[in-house]
């Protein structure tokens, strides 16, 4: 005989918050942005042929190019008196590119979609049967979903670039979730693994329109089908995020560009993800500027400096977590050119209006190569 | 070089420096301060269940005749009585000068000499006598209870020595007549001292076996000089003559030879003299070994008293897991290959013999490791037994699967079961 006698452990239940406004869901949407984007608040990603998301923007390069970008973002969460602060190093956009003939460009690079790392820490008492046992909880989240892109740009004129992009959404996250109890005579500590994979695929297709003064950019991205899985288990599926975004940039000014952007991502379709998942759909609008002409010893810097604001795609208890955030860069060139650098600095802050808040800082390293 | 190439070295020196370091960042996660208002639902669930026991057997005659590390003389007028038989079946007859070896042919003085185990909290109430005879007697009879009881008696009575309780410390000297102990040297004869304890009140005493120590030794003076070292004989027998691995047990060794009994059976018991193991057969669904985190198993006893010796004596249960295989069915056998008392992180559980009542033994280290390997190699079973075994004569008795289904034994199994954690 066998039977079910008692189930109940205070805050039990599938694990799934992170403990951040940033991190709800299925993670924190990164924008995909370059460096130098990242330092406009994003208003040139439209046109920035170093961030992978308008597949026309690649057509500018004349010569083989290699990008690479680190993102470490430094997290002040704070919830009344308490105060976390919290690091957490990305990697989010790698990608190569090589022009074919004298109209044509290819890419394939990697960026990433939704970043979810995070880890808590809770303190409760569980209740076993009739017995009671203090608990130390440590739920432990690490990986991304990422978008691979095979990309491929042609200008057929000087004032007109078209772009298409192939997309496989892949990665994982590594999930771990265990218990430290008080009691370690009778009850053992334990500590659950597992690896969700995600597999999807996508398409992109984008316009740059160039004049003397003006470029206008558009793209969008349509998506199908997304799985959650575990080995060779699928967990649920849904939709990747369709997305459209429009950038409208002044350049009368050499080198420069004073920027508009706005973009509309689909989040809501990764709801069937999960019976947890609260996605909406996100507006991400910037302004922003990448101004040429200053010298620094004979040094060519470019400096930029940009707002944004949009909405997180997943809810926080319930609430959209909205996010503002002012930004600044810098980028030059060394080598005659053949090295490319950007740094972007980003003061976000998140508010759902709960009582926790959050405030980050977000550093942006480019690194671009042409061999 | 220009100033403009060594700011481009520079600057690019800083930004090398500053991508180094970046990079080399490691994320620092913790975010508790915002639970539970950003992570309400952070744990996974435990579930518990309550699985019976499949079987059970309780076995008589632990540890086995002749391995107990501290043998129990005792007297409990008609509850229990036991008595200690020391081997010496071959004996030194030489001894050691400066000018050299020499044979013994004279005794100045003989002693046994014995180690003991006291407990400076339990005294005896009165003082004790323990009394040597000689019990040797014919092969095929020599470890009967029976047999080596009626040798206790006047005519092969050897020596005595009285103790007060507070004077029973760490070894005592039994004075033996040197004439029997040199007629057997001369003789080279084997010679076999049965040991009795007698006191006007319950005695006991714990005597050091040859398995835990030296064990009783013989020890004979054969000069008067003081500064010859005397003869000294370890216990040692050289029967049975097969197996003949029995032959070093039985060196010394206890026979009860009144009380014990075998045991109920609607009872599983522990402890007790001679003492009592006891095998718990169960059987655990494999999505609860194989796949899920054991956080907690406790086994449930219900204990029914037992009042019969020494009831308010706390006696160490010990759960244990069997290092044998499945192939051996044998009770008695698998039982003798248990893991120490402790291993395995199962801890003691100090239990009263008259006590009532469910019990909860915890056994969670010993069933984590049966989702490591097959039921056939790993049996899925629990040993108890008394880590004192033998040495207390408290016996523990719990209902058994024979009992009323309301007082049969069963296991409390706490789980993680495999869910749906980390999909939000």
């Amino acid at each position: 005989m066998r039977r079910t006698v008692f189930v109940f452990s205070l805050f039990a239940g599938a694990a799934g918050a992170q403990g951040n406004l940033s991190t709800q869901g299925y993670g924190f949407p990164t924008g995909q942005f370059s460096a130098r984007a990242a330092g406009t608040g994003g208003a040139v990603a439209e046109i920035d042929p170093w961030s992978p998301l308008n597949p026309s923007t690649i057509g500018v390069f004349s010569s083989k190019v290699l990008f690479f970008q680190i993102e470490p973002e430094y997290r002040t969460v704070q919830n009344g008196a308490a105060k976390d602060r919290t690091t957490t190093s990305r990697y989010p956009v790698l990608f190569g590119a090589a022009p074919v003939g004298s109209r044509w460009v290819v890419s394939i690079g990697a960026s990433t979609l939704l970043d979810r790392t995070a880890s808590t820490v809770v303190q409760s008492t569980k209740l076993v049967g009739t017995d009671s046992v203090q608990a130390t909880t440590t739920f432990t989240v690490d990986g991304a979903m990422n978008d691979v892109r095979l990309a491929t740009a042609f200008t057929p004129a000087s004032w007109i670039r078209l772009g298409v992009g192939a997309h496989a959404i892949t990665g994982r996250s590594f999930v771990s979730v265990g218990d430290v109890y008080g009691d370690t005579t009778a009850f053992s500590n334990f500590t659950v693994r597992r690896t969700l994979s995600y597999g999807g695929a996508a398409a992109s297709a984008g316009v740059q329109l160039i004049s003397r003064n003006f470029v206008a950019a558009a793209s969008a991205r349509t998506g199908g089908t997304l799985t959650v899985s575990e080995s060779d288990t699928l967990l649920s599926s849904g939709r990747v995020p369709t997305r459209f975004g429009l950038s409208v940039a002044y350049t009368g000014i050499a080198n420069s560009a004073i920027a508009f952007r706005t973009s509309r991502e689909g989040w809501s379709s990764l709801n069937k993800l999960g019976p947890g998942v609260s996605a909406s759909d996100a507006w991400d609008t910037s302004v922003g500027a990448d101004v040429a002409g200053l010298k620094l010893i004979g040094q060519d810097v470019a400096v930029r400096a940009g707002a944004r604001t949009r909405t997180l795609p997943f809810a926080a208890a319930g609430k959209t977590v909205t996010e503002n955030s002012f930004s600044g860069g810098l980028g030059t060139m060394f080598a005659g050119g053949r090295l490319i650098t950007d740094v972007g600095l980003t003061r976000a802050s998140r508010d759902a209006g709960l009582a926790a808040n959050e405030r980050a800082w977000i550093l942006s390293l480019g690194i671009g190569v042409r061999p | 070089m220009s100033g403009g190439a060594g700011f481009r070295l520079f600057a690019l020196a800083v930004f090398t420096a500053l991508v180094a370091g970046v990079g080399a960042c490691s994320d620092r996660l913790d975010s508790r301060g915002s639970c539970p208002l950003l992570c309400p639902q952070e744990g996974v669930p435990l579930r518990d269940t309550l699985i019976d026991v499949v079987s059970d057997t309780t076995v008589l005659g632990f540890p086995p005749f002749g391995y107990e590390n501290y043998m129990l003389l005792t007297s409990r007028g008609d509850t229990l009585e036991t008595r200690v038989i020391v081997r010496y079946d071959t004996l030194f007859t030489t001894y050691h000068t400066s000018a050299g070896d020499s044979e013994v042919t004279t005794l100045d003085s003989a002693f046994l000499r014995l180690g003991l185990l006291i407990d400076t909290l339990r005294r005896n109430p009165a003082p004790v006598t323990i009394e040597a005879y000689d019990v040797d007697t014919l092969e095929g009879f020599d470890t009967s209870a029976t047999v080596l009881a009626s040798l206790f008696r006047k005519d092969r009575f050897l020596a005595s020595r009285s103790f007060a309780p507070e004077s029973l410390l760490d070894s005592v000297f039994i004075r033996l007549p040197t004439d029997s102990v040199l007629g057997h040297m001369l003789a080279h004869t084997r010679m076999r001292i049965g040991l009795k304890v007698v006191s006007t009140k319950s005695a006991s005493v714990l005597i050091e076996s040859h398995d835990a120590g030296t064990g009783p030794r013989l020890i004979s003076y054969a000069s008067k000089d003081t500064t010859v070292p005397p003869v000294a004989n370890n216990v040692f027998s050289l029967t049975p003559a097969t197996p003949l691995f029995l032959a070093n047990a039985l060196g010394d060794y206890v026979v009860t030879v009144k009380g014990g009994s075998p045991p109920a059976s609607s009872l599983i018991s522990v402890g007790g003299l001679p003492g009592r193991r006891a095998i718990i057969n169960l059987n655990i669904p494999s999505y609860i070994v194989d796949s899920s985190s054991i956080v907690r198993a406790t086994l449930l006893l219900h204990q029914k008293p037992n009042r019969t010796i020494d009831p308010k004596d706390t006696v160490p249960l010990s759960p244990g897991a069997f290092l044998i295989n499945s192939v051996v069915t044998d009770p008695e056998t698998i039982l003798g290959f248990l893991s120490p008392p402790g291993a395995f992180g199962l801890l003691e559980h100090g239990l009263v013999p008259s006590d009532s009542g469910v019990q909860g033994i915890e056994i969670g280290p010993l069933v984590r490791t049966w989702g490591l390997s097959k039921p056939d190699v790993n049996r899925r079973s629990v040993a108890l037994r008394s880590s004192e075994e033998a040495e207390k004569p408290g016996q523990l008795d719990f209902f058994s699967t024979r009992a009323a289904p309301a007082l049969r034994p069963k296991l409390r199994i706490t789980y993680v079961p495999r869910t749906n954690f980390g999909v939000p």
